[in-house]
């Protein structure tokens, strides 16, 4: 697992200065309990059917446009799933940084489907309150969706400005400004017909969840 | 030929322009879009997926149950609504527990889905049903002179099993589109390189860096415009190019075009039917250049 090193010098210090907690993250756990119930959970979840059979070429890692952003490559990750490391899997940052672009999965050739696997890692990250902060996004974004049962970007925008970031704030006011110069920000919230449907459906797949 | 038209949020709004010469395009070529009645958010790539995967896949189920009552293919123009719809579409066809759930999902919004519909592009339906051979007919301004870089992004090409717009590495089929206009294509790295969208909000940095790359080798390959076909690359590499700009200390100033306003254009509409006035970086320097 030495090749975490790997991790561009100037992306540390980055990481160090705003959060010392996830720049330590970049270091490999020294004691961790590794073994086989967290492998047989991942090779149940989509995406995580083939594991077995990566044989860690590094394809996924050498073609991954956002490798520079991770803390570790798509190839360590399948190895240290296989390994048992879920702490270290489903904090790593590798997981919220994938872009879901297929460029992997397209190239695997031994059939990986990773990004639909880094979804189901999200997704078990958030069940196990492992990622508070890092879901932020996804989860205003399933709240917006479900609310209008179309996206409707201002309100996703107010729900995740960072009103103590005035630069962020500052630039954000610029990008709304410029779309809506151009009549490209909507200020009024869709309709989509019929909308009880939105609630309805919510409930039976949490329903169907639990199962 | 007729096509159930599935817009998706971003041609509400941040992409508007795009709609408009999607239908200005459609209408030049007798196209029938008819949009799907009531739809709903296609279940977003990860954002949706990754919080409640159920719900995701329910909310692309119930658009599919709705086009299959029009009995209509559908048609996007965006990629991620492309990617969203056809995997769902692949998962009820294989997974037959999922699809045992989702039935019942639907069923509380009064909707059934047989899985009889089929999800194109609205770049496939021009490209594979209108015919290079039509639309070159149709040419009425060639766009001579002009340098096109066509980016195809992820979702039109990959993964080949869901989105087969055409060969996953190397794919041609939106340069032969230029070519076909008049204009000449410009070979660059990175046209089906992420231009990392999905990480707009959660990792910001890495999106600039990565759209800005994209953005430099198109520009240093000589092109005067880029070409795309998906709302959510048009809006990094158009809408957040001054951003690119101020946070790089770079000068870029490189007009990006949805595809279907160059096609517009050579068709002889009007720039303002085409929405060209939307677009951020002005692309009033490629309009000389047209014949």
């Amino acid at each position: 697992m030495k090749r975490s090193g790997n991790t561009s010098e100037a992306r540390r210090t980055s990481l160090e200065k705003t959060n010392p907690a996830e720049a330590k993250n970049t270091q490999p756990a020294k004691t961790e309990e590794t073994g086989r119930a967290f492998l047989e959970e991942v090779m149940k979840m989509p995406g995580g059917e083939r594991i077995l059979e990566c044989i860690q070429c590094g394809s996924c890692a050498g073609g991954c446009p956002t490798r520079f952003a991770m803390n570790y490559s798509p190839m360590q990750i399948l190895r240290m799933i296989n390994r048992g490391m879920k702490q270290t899997v489903l904090s790593s940052s590798t997981i919220w940084v994938c872009s879901s672009c297929y460029t992997c999965a397209t190239r695997c050739p031994r059939d990986v489907d990773f990004p639909a696997l880094m979804m189901s890692l999200k997704n078990k990250a958030i069940t196990e309150f492992m990622a508070r902060d890092k879901s932020k996004f996804h989860k205003s974004f399933f709240e917006v969706v479900s609310k209008y049962g179309k996206l409707y970007e201002p309100e996703l925008f107010v729900k995740l400005m960072d009103k103590s970031d005035f630069k962020s704030l500052r630039q954000n006011a610029s990008l709304g400004w410029r779309l809506f110069r151009k009549g490209k920000m909507h200020v009024k919230a869709p309709r989509t017909e019929q909308t009880p449907w939105v609630r309805s459906m919510l409930e039976k797949t949490k329903e169907k969840e639990q199962e | 030929m007729k096509y159930a038209f599935f817009p998706g949020c971003s041609l509400q709004s941040t992409a508007k322009e795009y709609k408009e010469s999607v239908q200005a395009v459609a209408k030049a070529l007798d196209i029938e879009l008819t949009e799907v009645p009531g739809w709903n958010c296609c279940g977003a790539i990860d954002a949706i997926y990754t919080f409640k995967p159920l719900y995701s896949l329910a909310l692309a189920a119930r658009n599919l149950a709705l086009a299959e009552k029009m009995q209509m293919d559908v048609a996007t123009p965006c990629s991620a609504c492309y990617f969203t719809l056809s995997r769902t579409n692949k998962i009820l066809k294989e997974d037959a527990a999922t699809k045992s759930k989702i039935d019942e999902a639907l069923k509380t919004a009064g909707l059934n889905y047989n899985g009889g519909v089929k999800v194109r592009h609205f770049a496939e339906a021009l490209l594979s049903d209108v015919g290079l051979q039509k639309i070159r007919e149709r040419v009425k301004a060639p766009l001579a002179t002009l340098k096109v870089a066509a980016y195809y992004g992820c979702f039109m090409v990959r993964p080949p099993n869901i989105c087969s717009f055409d060969k996953p590495e190397r794919p041609t089929r939106l340069d032969e589109l230029a070519e076909a206009l008049g204009a000449s294509k410009v070979d660059y790295y990175g046209k089906t390189r992420c231009c990392g969208q999905s990480l707009g909000i959660t990792d910001e940095e890495a999106m600039l860096k990565m759209s800005k790359d994209i953005l430099l080798n198109a520009k240093n390959a000589g092109a005067d415009c880029m070409m795309t076909a998906c709302p959510m690359c048009h809006f990094n590499l158009d809408a957040r190019q001054k951003d690119i700009e101020s946070h790089f200390s770079v000068r870029i100033n490189l007009p990006v075009l949805h595809f279907t306003q160059l096609v517009g254009l050579a068709f002889g509409v009007q720039p303002r039917q085409v929405g060209l006035q939307r677009n951020c970086v002005s692309p009033r320097k490629i309009l000389s250049k047209r014949v």
